[in-house]
């Protein structure tokens, strides 16, 4: 008798929660939305307090299936009937996944059906979220042993203290470094209606492509890979800005995978102070740095124009100790400068991308637009920029004939300066031209790629500063350095 | 000045002053201003070389951007050495150059320059003159930076007959460094510093 009293009163507890649905939402409500594969999306506002079987009990009326027929899918799990709104990681305007369940998986209740839910109690059901903690990802990947090692740690680590993972991203939206969340859809349809085999244990798994292999439960229309099971369904791993309302499932965001959170206290390798989170380099050593820190030394590099172009990586620094082989690989991480810097850093960047590929600058000051040009003209007209046309080799302005070579000797020894100013140039921006007589006479332009170079002391050996270059040269001759030059002229 | 130099200078200076290099006297270390971007650095002369017994002084100027760029290294103390500028005092060596790198310290570019003064490297020299010498007269390189040692850094090894030359030039109305220097530069020869001081 007590049991059916029990009974009715959890069904009338139950229903009146649902029922009462309207009134707590005012209070503390969590609005999202359950994309059905059927192709119909159902706006959903939640009590975070919930359980999955409320939501289950709300979203399968609307689909017209039962709440038993249901399952709810998100960032890669299933996720199970007890657990919590609060604890999936769930921002305003998130997307869940409501699958019907197989009719298959129904019928053997008794085999089929018990052995799912053995499966689902080994975390299977909880959110990645609440799986995994930042021990797995605060490691170099390169061996599978340490990996192995890793685990072993984590799990004796996890008893006293096991942290939730964190991720930082560059938000395209926030324009900033912010804390970012998992999640996962099948790598061939996009569809988030899609659980893992396994979970991620480490960054390879996550950033390389195809590590993880999962079921797609979009429709076999729509999943091609599904209904010709040519290959494994494997999961793609993405990440959201974990701080605005999702704009949808575009609104993707980079993951930061170099900053993590500070586990070990380890001290900045610049100012040795303990902060959190901090970047750990990609050498060997995982050199340790503050985020203050590594600014600063972005800004200090940035500069002197001692970022390296990476032929594969685009325009990058390596670890400030100098170990071999550490290049950062996602350069959204110099997105933590700000935004002028950023730009400094882009404009840097593709200038040294236009020398490499052997294009030229346009010598113009204020403009300096790149220009590629066909190896053997040496006439340059810089056509979408300013309309200069100029010597490739010299720099000056298009002659007919030899280059002229630079008059530094009359300029340093006469005090009047004697620098000869084209008729027709000047009449063109003064200020310009003042500031064009000072750097060179102050100057003399490396043989190899022509970067104005100054000499403040020391001996007559330059070596070109410019990140790449680093041609050796003759300060006097202005010729590759020689034996010659060091027994005639070394200090002066 | 970034806080960061000035912080991690500040750190750098409790490591040299504790350090066991101090606790010996190899090496000191004294701030020359609040704002921790002057230093005055002291190294002892290595056993078993021409500058035992002599204290070199250096000047240490911290840039902004430290500890992404070196600290500017000088020697104050005048010294003859193949890989330091006998006129200006300064320094080649890779570290304070393309080579350093954020995670060293002071202290490791004060025991280089230590270990620079017991291991010289003449074919990457900073004064020419001295590095000719050290590679065609080794013997003469050791009397002389014996006798700088002595005569500016304070060494045991006072070397008469070097002193007398000088004297001899220095009644000849030459001032005594520039005496010092010719004769060195022509292997104590003393005719031949005579005839390039007056040429």
């Amino acid at each position: 008798m007590s049991f059916l009293i029990n009974a009715l009163k959890n069904f009338l507890h139950r229903m009146f929660q649902v029922l009462s649905l309207g009134k707590k939402t005012i209070t503390n409500s969590l609005s999202i939305y359950v994309k059905h594969i059927g192709g119909r999306t159902l706006a959903v506002e939640l009590d975070p307090t919930w359980d999955i079987k409320n939501l289950k009990e709300v979203v399968a009326p609307k689909l017209g299936l039962e709440p038993n027929e249901v399952k709810i899918i998100f960032a890669g799990k299933e996720l199970g009937d007890e657990i919590k709104i609060e604890e999936c990681d769930l921002g305003q305007k998130s997307v869940l996944h409501a699958v019907k369940i197989a009719k298959k998986t129904k019928l053997p209740q008794l085999n089929d059906g018990s052995f799912i839910e053995e499966n689902e109690d080994l975390n299977s059901s909880k959110p990645l979220s609440e799986t995994l903690d930042d021990s797995m990802f605060s490691h170099e990947d390169s061996s599978s042993s340490s990996a192995i090692i890793d685990k072993e740690n984590s799990q004796s680590e996890a008893s006293t203290s096991k942290s939730k993972v964190h991720f930082y991203v560059f938000c395209p939206t926030c324009k900033e470094m912010k804390s970012g969340k998992i999640r996962v859809r099948c790598h061939f349809c996009k569809s988030g209606a899609f659980t893992v085999h396994s979970e991620p244990q480490n960054w390879h798994d996550v950033l390389i492509t195809k590590q993880i292999t999962g079921t797609c439960e979009n429709s076999p229309e729509s999943c091609a890979n599904v209904l010709s099971n040519r290959e494994p369904t494997f999961a793609e791993f993405y990440f959201k800005c974990s701080e605005h309302t999702s704009l949808g499932e575009e609104d993707g965001a980079v993951p930061l995978d170099l900053i993590r959170p500070n586990l070990r206290d380890v001290p900045c390798l610049a100012c040795a102070d303990v902060c959190d989170p901090v970047l750990v380099f990609p050498c060997t050593e995982g050199h340790v740095t503050c985020l203050d820190c590594f600014r600063q030394y972005c800004i200090t590099r940035l500069t002197e124009r001692q970022f390296w172009q990476h032929p594969e990586l685009g325009y990058t620094l390596a670890c400030p100790a100098g170990c071999p082989d550490s290049f950062i690989k996602e350069v959204h991480h110099f997105r933590l400068l700000s935004e002028a810097q950023y730009a400094q850093y882009q404009r840097f960047g593709t200038e040294e991308f236009v020398l490499r590929s052997g294009g030229v600058l346009c010598p113009q000051p204020g403009c300096g637009m790149g220009i590629l040009v066909d190896p053997g003209c040496n006439k340059v007209a810089c056509i979408n920029g300013c309309g200069y046309v100029f010597c490739r080799l010299c720099l000056q302005g298009y002659h007919i004939g030899d280059c002229r070579p630079a008059d530094y000797d009359s300029n340093s020894n006469s005090e009047g300066c004697l620098y000869n100013v084209d008729p027709g140039r000047a009449l063109e921006a003064r200020w310009d031209e003042a500031s064009r007589v000072t750097i060179k006479s102050s100057t003399k332009p490396c043989p190899k790629c022509r970067t104005p170079t100054e000499r403040d002391g020391g001996c007559m050996h330059m070596v070109c500063t410019r990140a790449g270059c680093k041609f050796e040269w003759c300060w006097v001759c202005q010729t590759p350095w020689t034996r010659d030059c060091m027994g005639s002229h070394w200090f002066g | 000045m970034a806080n960061i130099a000035a912080q991690r200078i500040k750190r750098e200076f409790k490591e040299v002053i504790k350090s066991e290099e101090v606790a010996k006297c190899a090496i000191k270390l004294e701030l020359l201003n609040d704002s921790y971007t002057e230093l005055k650095g002291e190294i002892a002369g290595p056993p078993d070389t021409p500058y035992e017994g002599g204290n070199f002084v250096l000047e240490i100027r911290v840039p902004e951007t430290y500890p992404f760029n070196p600290p500017k290294v000088r020697f104050i103390t005048k010294i003859w050495h193949p890989n330091i500028s006998s006129v200006t005092g300064a320094i080649c060596l890779d570290i304070l150059k393309d080579q350093w790198a954020a995670a060293m310290t002071l202290r490791t570019v004060l025991l280089s320059l230590q270990a620079l003064l017991s291991a010289a490297e003449p074919d990457d020299p900073q004064d020419a003159v001295v590095a000719r010498q050290y590679k065609e007269n080794l013997e003469m390189f050791k009397l002389t930076a014996k006798h700088w040692t002595n005569v500016y850094a304070g060494g045991p090894f006072v070397n008469s007959d070097c002193d007398d030359k000088i004297k001899r030039l220095i009644d000849m109305g030459i001032e005594e460094h520039q005496a010092r220097v010719a004769l060195s530069s022509y292997n104590w020869v003393l005719e031949r510093a005579t005839e390039q001081l007056f040429s």
